[in-house]
């Protein structure tokens, strides 16, 4: 079971570990804030709760920056 | 799951502070519907207006942009943008890009000002000096300064910024906290200053939340620079905008009560607080200030420019 992650310079396979693995335990597992960023599962916006299957394509984009 | 409003089961966004979860077209739809509804509730816009868009190419500029133009194409009012180039290295001109883009695509008037053109140096080239102030004070003075002369010299009415809820909250607390009631008078959906040669500025997305302006421009797919400037680093205001989101984690709807309380105060501020502006010219360029020298000008003579 595994799924392809995009995020900024990053385009990686990973193991999805769990089922009912959502797109918000992947942004706790890379350390990354709800509030700064939103997900595309196979190119179409979702929630946070989406949960991810196998094969999907998860892109994150950040879209709030400091400063 | 299914849409609050249409019951479309692809939803994208779960909205906290009112438990509301919407699919991508009502989401789109719910934000220009509160911008325009904040245009018409603090009288924003009036028929013939020239409005001026402060247009970096992020998405705080991109969206008020889109969102004006839909009264430009109900013939309402006319937009022209200006983008000013501060001279960032591997930041600046990606943005610049963007916002040509924009304005070619809708085919209005528009301008692209650097610093290096009106004042013979970059903001790179200020922080190579030794006891700068700051980039972020030369780049927000210099900025106000080239809008404020854009607005003039293209016959602007109106000067339209992409203040959004998460700024405007910031400014207000930020504000408090420092005890800076001349500034804390100044915010607000539309500044009018005494001198007539400063263009009234508006804020038509100052209700929505920074983060929805980010969802709203990838719902739309609109072309922004998405970075950050290698110069942001820990201010104040920073401190501030991370208190608030903190707060506002158990207390989703906290941005919108401060923004709320501020501007039932707001007129009582203005007017217990009211200082007579003396209505000085700068001796140098000729804008208004209220001392010899604009802090344009001030700048720029320590700099030895
Ligand atoms: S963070 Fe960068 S772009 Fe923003 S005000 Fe400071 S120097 Fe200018
Ligand atoms: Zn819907
Ligand atoms: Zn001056």
């Amino acid at each position: 079971m595994k799924f392809t992650l995009k995020y900024k310079q990053i385009n990686e396979e990973r193991e999805i570990p769990d089922e009912n693995y959502s797109i918000k335990d992947l942004l706790d597992d890379l350390e990354l804030s709800a509030q700064t960023i939103v997900s595309k599962q196979n190119g179409e916006l979702v929630i946070e709760d989406t949960v991810i299957e196998d094969g999907d394509e998860i892109q994150l984009v950040q879209i709030i920056y400091g400063g | 799951m299914q849409c609050s409003k249409c019951g479309n089961p692809k939803v994208i966004y779960k909205r906290e502070q009112s438990g509301q979860i919407l699919c991508k077209d009502c989401f789109i739809e719910s934000i220009e519907k509160k911008a325009i509804r904040t245009i018409k509730k603090e009288k924003l816009l009036d028929k013939g207006d020239k409005v001026l868009v402060a247009l970096s190419g992020g998405k705080d500029s991109v969206t008020t942009l889109e969102i004006l133009d839909s009264f430009r194409q109900r013939n309402i009012i006319d937009i022209c943008a200006v983008t000013v180039d501060e001279g960032i290295a591997n930041y600046r001109q990606d943005g610049v890009d963007i916002a040509i883009r924009h304005a070619e695509r809708l085919g209005i008037e528009h301008r692209v000002v650097s610093l290096k053109e009106e004042y013979g140096i970059t903001l790179d080239e200020i922080m190579q000096r030794e006891n700068h102030k700051g980039s972020c004070t030369y780049c927000g003075v210099f900025r106000r300064t080239i809008i404020n002369k854009a607005a003039r010299e293209m016959k602007a009415t109106k000067i339209a910024t992409g203040h959004n809820l998460d700024d405007e909250v910031q400014g207000i607390m930020m504000n408090y906290l420092e005890g800076n009631t001349d500034n804390l008078t100044k915010l607000g959906p539309k500044s009018e200053s005494k001198a007539e040669e400063f263009t009234t500025k508006i804020k038509p997305l100052r209700e929505i939340p920074e983060r929805e302006i980010g969802l709203y421009v990838v719902a739309k797919e609109l072309e922004v620079h998405f970075d950050s400037c290698p110069y942001a680093m820990q201010s104040f205001r920073g401190e501030v905008s991370e208190a608030i989101n903190q707060l506002a984690e158990k207390h989703p709807t906290i941005k919108y009560s401060t923004l709320r309380g501020y501007d039932k105060i707001k007129n009582i501020l203005k007017n217990e607080l009211k200082k007579d502006y003396s209505h000085g010219r700068c001796r140098r360029c000729g804008e208004p200030a209220s001392n010899e020298l604009c802090k344009a000008c001030s700048f720029l003579e320590e700099l030895g420019l």
